[in-house]
């Protein structure tokens, strides 16, 4: 039964993923790759909601940099932000398999799920169904081993990530979360240091606020193919060259001794 | 089409204001109104002292005589810092109408004035940029920049330089002095010049940021004291009381003094016609920002004007992924820049330069 269901998840989610391929839609990506996306329309004539880059698909300019957004939930230490400036596109709906996962498999009640039976250790275990679901999920990058599966989402509600006291928080504010480690990362973030605006640029001005999850990938922070935490992308093209040049090749050389 | 501009038809717009033609550009622009015999005088008198200078046919080519008469008042406008309130709204309202003629599409040109109490700044976080170039392409996006396939038609004002990251290590500890009586130049941390490579511009890897890549972003700094400013002969480009230097397109003569006195390379010349295509074109201008330029002017960043002056954020700041860009008001002790200038390890690019730039970088 279970079994069937799952089957039947996948293949709800195969269906959802060809059907958006064959759409004529542009659809770009606004931070990273598999992060929020956004479908190119007319907010009205000559006005493009986004415009993007015909090399990598990379969102390159809003037209309305607040097109879609919801106020930005409660946040412990926000109090000198007045209601409304600051907002955020909700994450909950892009995440594909979200709505599923309070319901088919983890929806808190069976009997491998209820707390006392829960893994004795905190190893994660190697789940066919997930990783097919979720290909971050059979090489989990985050904690240096420390970390697993619980530490971030919630137990019985699977829709919902965790904070500190055990109490679930929204797929939309994954700072509260987050923050439990990088409480530095966290400050800057709320000072608008850390992380990405986009909006108003002054400092009592509306803006629209990309939460930790837009930019980064919580599943493999640790990718050790780059040196940074934020995933490798494909740049954009390099600038043209002067007039007279054949090609570049003069940088890759050491210039002379002094 | 833009205004002819040669250098040897420029010193014309030098002449005392009793020259006839200079009168032109207080003149209302009103087509088909009672205005059109001095109108066709002054443009009969223009012609006599002129034909020898430029090309006879520049004005007599256009077809339509309303636009002919928009590029004449335009050629004599006077410089728009000298102009008064009147003048600088005709000289707006004049090339709304000729953009918007041109690229087939309502273009507005806006001329906001610098608020009072704001000091524009710009903060940059060099550990954090991975060198993907989208400030560059958004800039473009933006700012109505030249975009043709020839050289020299490609114009973007953003330069992301990658260079080799210096390391501290054990091993490297005694190395890179410089030998014998020699001065180091260039060459990093441990690593003499002529071993390391000195910078590139035209990286093109499958994937960024490459591993020990640093990458530098440069454009214009927004200097308080600006090298660019004190060479202009014709002083067409300064430096506006919010902090930002602009450049009067159609007062600049394009020798390119500042270009050479610039140390930032933050400059660009249109060497040749500017190729903007109708659709890609962005209606929302500003008279000292993104207009479309012409031929023979000289142009760089000047931080979306037409974005900024209206409270937005500059299109490099909002496209970054990793957000390294930061902009604010230097006079706000609470905006972004002034908190990381209280908080980071912050430098300026030749600070030695005295040039005090707005642009700052910083680390964490
Ligand atoms: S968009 Fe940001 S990360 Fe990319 S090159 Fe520009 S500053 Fe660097």
């Amino acid at each position: 039964m279970k079994k069937l269901a799952s089957n039947i998840m996948i293949l709800a989610f195969c269906c959802g993923m060809i059907s958006s391929a064959f759409s004529a839609d542009t659809i770009c990506f606004e931070s990273r790759k598999g992060s929020s996306e956004v479908t190119k329309r007319d907010l009205k004539p000559g006005l493009p909601n986004v415009k993007c880059s015909s090399k990598t698909g990379a969102v390159l300019w809003w037209g309305d940099p607040f097109d879609g957004t919801v106020p930005l939930g409660d946040m412990p230490l926000l109090g000198n932000i007045p209601p409304g400036k600051a907002v955020v596109k909700p994450r909950a709906e892009k995440l594909a398999i979200l709505p599923m996962c309070a319901v088919a498999c983890h929806n808190g009640v069976g009997p491998t799920f209820i707390p006392p039976t829960l893994p004795k250790d905190k190893k994660p275990k190697p789940l066919p169904t997930m990783e097919g679901l979720l290909p971050d999920a059979k090489n989990l990058q985050h904690g240096r081993g420390g970390l697993w599966c619980l530490d971030c989402h919630h137990t019985t509600q699977r829709n919902k990530l965790v904070n500190n006291f055990g109490d679930p928080v929204s797929f939309d504010q994954p700072q509260l979360l987050c923050g439990k480690c990088h409480g530095d990362k966290l400050r800057d973030w709320r000072d608008g240091i850390h992380g990405k605006r986009i909006g108003e640029w002054a400092s009592t001005g509306k803006k629209r606020w990309f939460v930790c999850t837009e930019c980064h990938n919580p599943h493999n922070v640790q990718d050790g193919a780059r040196n940074r935490g934020f995933i490798q992308i494909e740049p954009e093209t390099p600038p043209q060259l002067p007039r007279g040049m054949k090609n570049a090749r003069h940088e890759l050389l050491p210039g002379v001794s002094h | 089409m833009a205004p002819k501009k040669t250098p040897l038809a420029d010193p014309v717009k030098e002449q005392p204001s009793e020259c006839p033609a200079q009168a032109a550009s207080a003149e209302p622009l009103a087509p088909g109104k009672t205005t059109t015999s001095r109108r066709d005088f002054l443009k009969a008198g223009g012609m006599l002292s002129l034909s020898s200078l430029m090309g006879a046919g520049a004005l007599m080519a256009q077809s339509d005589e309303a636009r002919a008469a928009i590029e004449w008042a335009e050629h004599f406008q006077g410089n728009y810092r000298l102009m008064t309130p009147k003048e600088k709204a005709e000289a707006r309202a004049r090339l709304e109408k000729r953009y918007s003629a041109e690229y087939g599409k309502k273009v507005t040109v806006d001329g906001t004035e610098a608020q009072p109490n704001v000091l524009m700044g710009y903060a940059l976080n060099v550990r954090k940029c991975i060198g993907c170039r989208r400030c560059v392409k958004a800039c473009v996006a933006e700012n109505n920049q030249s975009r043709g396939k020839e050289a020299g038609q490609n114009i973007e004002w953003i330069q992301v330089l990658k260079m080799e990251r210096g390391e501290f290590s054990k091993e490297k500890m005694n190395q890179g002095y410089p030998e014998g009586l020699g001065i180091q130049v260039g060459g990093n941390a441990y690593s003499p010049a002529g071993t390391v490579l000195e910078g590139q511009y035209f990286y093109e890897p499958a994937a960024v940021p490459e591993k020990d890549a640093t990458y530098m972003p440069i454009a214009c700094m927004q200097c308080e004291k600006p090298p660019c400013v004190k060479v202009c002969p014709v002083r067409t480009t300064y430096r506006e009381p919010d902090g930002v230097v602009v450049i009067d397109y159609n007062w600049c003569i394009g020798c390119r003094m500042c270009m050479g006195a610039c140390p930032y390379w933050a400059r660009r010349f249109n060497l040749t016609t500017p190729v903007l295509p109708k659709e890609e074109m962005n209606p929302v201008t500003h008279y000292l920002g993104n207009r479309p330029r012409m031929r023979g002017v000289v142009e760089k960043c000047h931080w979306c004007l037409q974005r900024t002056r209206q409270g937005r954020y500059p299109a490099c700041v909002e496209v970054c992924p990793v957000g390294a860009r930061k902009f604010g008001n230097l006079l706000d002790p609470e905006s972004e820049v002034s908190l990381i200038l209280a908080r980071k390890n912050v430098f300026r690019l030749k600070a030695d330069l005295n040039t005090f730039p707005k642009f700052f970088y910083f680390y964490d």
